[in-house]
């Protein structure tokens, strides 16, 4: 990804009126609700200092946690596998599914299975993937990547997935309302749960004293893809640890209300190890893959708030830069301010650069993150490395350079700024500037105010003639 | 694989201790449970009262969306389900759980049937329990506790005894720890939904699209009207 990728990916996205609307539609309702939510919790803030505080707690004994779930889940019957890289993560899913002899699986939304490309991996193995989250389903029949991490279909208008649905399912029906087109999608996916050979999830939480994983689900998809194949195989970033079910129960409140607003998802469910003897249901072989991608690394290099992230998607709808660019154009995995500071760790700095530029630094994000993660500081981190490392381009380091000259000289700097104002509001009409030479890349899209009549030092000058 | 494993946890450990102190699981534990010890005061104020009442309120609000109603005792149980088949037009036909206090029931009239369909319209089941705080049954899987049956029907009928309520999550929590853990815990609040398309919330998605709780109180003194 260079930078005329990012911009032309933006251009696209900011082109589309179709995707803001859909991006609003969504994310509007996803503000409202939490913000009730919130309201309705008078020690919200303080349960969400606890909630930062229990993270902080297993990332700073990480190993510790790590090796007790790992005996835990295994006295239980997991298997339990480690994956350095996505690339090894990968290697492991495919080889547990070719030893199985799957010939199909079902997958239950996860966003580190897209982080580590497990659809691509499976289909470049051969093997047939049947997404069963209603978005993932939406956004495989689409051939599009997610653009939300809670919301994988948010860029879809009722209309499109109506267009979709007609085109690909058997039983489609009329179509003529959203509980229409979920009511095709559950006739559609019903079959194919049961003829799955190997399902594949996520984890919420991983239960250090238990070994169990814990899925936070509303449709019902997760335990119908995790309980009627052979093997039940979770992926799980390393930090996905709490040290107990109780632990689990206070971030269960504050995720649930930050992403969706309601107070707990319809289905919460703990799995732990396979069948047991005598279950009338449920897999044969429960296999967890760890996977740490760069998470260790995090840690080591000051990300180590990053790994206290919920993937509840609240920063993102509250993101002014996301609400009008939607989740494709940041070209990752990940979209949104967590996705700016999680994407440059995934696919290198070099070539993602931008991404931490693509911020107001307004704060938003930070107020609502249920864990107090300081993105903005996070992404000025990543700002600095990118000008330490020199990747910010010439024309930019050649600006900044000048504009610090002309700063640190004031008998130079209010001349130049006088004039620039002068210049500046020969391009004004009726108080906005909609173009000028030099800022098309900002009056493109919207337009400048224009500036005062003169700088800030001579009207201060003015009020106070005596000083 | 183990190469896997012994790198991640050597780089971890060369960050979080780098004077090679071993982890000392007394501390992190006391550490732990200091945590725990400032949850009580900053829950959201959900349970107040009974917890049985609590319960019932949260589960028929239209944030969790069941429906719920109340019996003296278990034997009750398929006259509710007979009366909840009349009142949405379904046939007398049921996937019954194989819980031996449900099989001791006295179902005639209702055909009944010990495995679930792909496309069972009615389900009826036992919960192990009920969450007051989040209105959400608990289920452990097993023998008598298949986990499809709370995903795979239209209509799920769960009984759940008032003694067996829990006010909060965490009073949940701590009775696991006394019981053996379940291959499966299902924490289960209101029918399935979805808001994947456009945000809109939509019941019934893969799931159960009607969940229905009957709460067996004997305490509870019903109106005369329905004391019959
Ligand atoms: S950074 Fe915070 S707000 Fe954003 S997804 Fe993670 S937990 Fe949620």
């Amino acid at each position: 990804m260079t930078q005329p990728a990012f911009a032309a990916r933006v251009d696209r996205a900011l082109a589309d009126p179709d995707l803001k609307r859909a991006i609003e539609r969504t994310t509007g309702t996803a503000r409202s609700k939490r913000a009730a939510a919130v309201a309705a919790w008078p020690d919200f803030a303080a349960a969400r200092e606890l909630g930062r505080d229990i993270k902080d707690h297993v990332t700073a004994n990480l190993d510790h946690y790590l090796l007790t779930f790992e005996r835990n889940a295994t006295a239980a019957g997991a298997i339990v596998h480690w994956a350095r890289t996505a690339q090894e993560a990968c290697d492991i899913v495919v080889g547990i599914c070719k030893a199985a002899g799957a010939a199909s699986v079902t997958r239950a939304k996860s966003m580190l299975g897209e982080e580590i490309g497990l659809p691509h991996a499976l289909a470049d193995a051969g093997i047939e993937r049947v997404e069963t989250d209603l978005a993932e389903h939406i956004i495989q029949l689409a051939g599009d990547p997610p653009s939300h991490i809670v919301w994988p279909a948010l860029h879809k208008t009722r209309e499109q997935v109506a267009a979709l649905f007609r085109a690909h399912h058997h039983d489609p029906g009329a179509l003529a309302t959203v509980a229409a087109m979920v009511a095709s999608a559950r006739r559609e996916l019903r079959r194919r749960f049961m003829a799955a050979d190997v399902g594949i999830s996520g984890a919420n939480f991983l239960i250090a004293d238990t070994g169990a994983v814990c899925t936070v689900t509303n449709e019902g998809n997760a335990e119908l893809t995790t309980t009627p194949p052979r093997v039940h195989i979770v992926t799980a970033g390393i930090e996905k640890l709490v040290p107990s079910t109780a632990h689990a129960m206070s971030l269960l409140r504050l995720l649930v209300r930050s992403a969706t607003g309601a107070e707990v998802t319809q289905y919460t469910t703990f799995h732990c190890g396979p069948r047991r003897p005598g279950d009338a249901d449920g897999p044969t072989a429960f296999h967890i893959v760890l996977v740490d991608n760069g998470r260790s690394r995090m840690l080591a290099e000051g990300l180590a708030e990053m790994l206290r992230c919920l993937r509840c998607g609240a920063c993102l709808n509250h993101c002014v830069v996301f609400r009008q660019i939607g989740g494709h154009a940041y070209g990752g995995t990940y979209p949104g301010p967590m996705g700016a500071v999680l994407t440059p760790v995934l696919d290198g700095l070099a070539g993602t650069q931008d991404l931490p530029h693509a911020c107001t630094l307004n704060g938003q994000c930070q107020e609502v993150c249920p864990v107090a993660i300081p993105l903005p500081t996070l992404l000025r981190g990543w700002r600095e490395r990118s000008w330490r490392e020199g990747l910010e381009p010439g024309v930019v380091r050649g600006s900044l350079f000048a504009w610090r000259f002309l700063v640190l000289r004031p008998a130079l700097y209010r001349p130049a700024t006088a004039l620039a104002l002068r210049v500046m509001r020969l391009f004004a009409r009726r108080g906005w500037i909609a173009r000028m030479p030099l800022a098309g890349g900002w009056t493109r899209h919207r337009d400048l105010p224009s500036p005062a009549r003169q700088t800030f030092m001579a009207q201060l000058r003015q009020r106070r003639p005596s000083a | 694989m183990s190469d896997a494993r012994s790198t991640i946890l050597t780089a971890i450990r060369a960050t979080l201790r780098p004077d090679r102190a071993a982890a000392d699981p007394a501390a992190i534990a006391a550490a732990a449970a200091g945590l725990l010890l400032r949850v009580p005061p900053l829950r959201p104020d959900r349970v107040r009262g009974a917890a049985a009442e609590a319960f019932l309120a949260r589960v028929a609000s239209p944030a969790v969306g069941a429906s719920a109603e109340r019996i003296v005792s278990l034997a009750g149980l398929p006259d509710a389900v007979r009366r909840y088949l009349a009142a949405h037009d379904l046939a007398a036909s049921i996937a019954l759980q194989p819980h031996p206090e449900l099989c001791a029931l006295d179902w005639s009239g209702i055909a009944t049937h010990p495995r679930i369909d792909l496309d069972e319209p009615v389900a009826v089941g036992l919960a192990l329990g009920g969450i007051a705080e989040t209105g959400s049954l608990v289920f452990h899987s097993g023998p008598t506790a298949p986990t499809l049956f709370a995903f795979l029907p239209l209509h799920h009928i769960v009984a759940v005894a008032a003694e067996r309520i829990w006010p909060w999550l965490e009073d949940y929590a701590a009775a696991l720890a006394t019981l053996p853990v379940p291959r499966n815990v299902n924490l289960v609040t209101g029918p399935s939904g979805t808001t994947d398309i456009e945000g809109t919330l939509v019941r019934g998605a893969h799931g159960p699209g009607h969940l229905h709780v009957v709460l067996v109180d004997p305490a509870y003194h019903p109106p005369a009207s329905d004391a019959a």
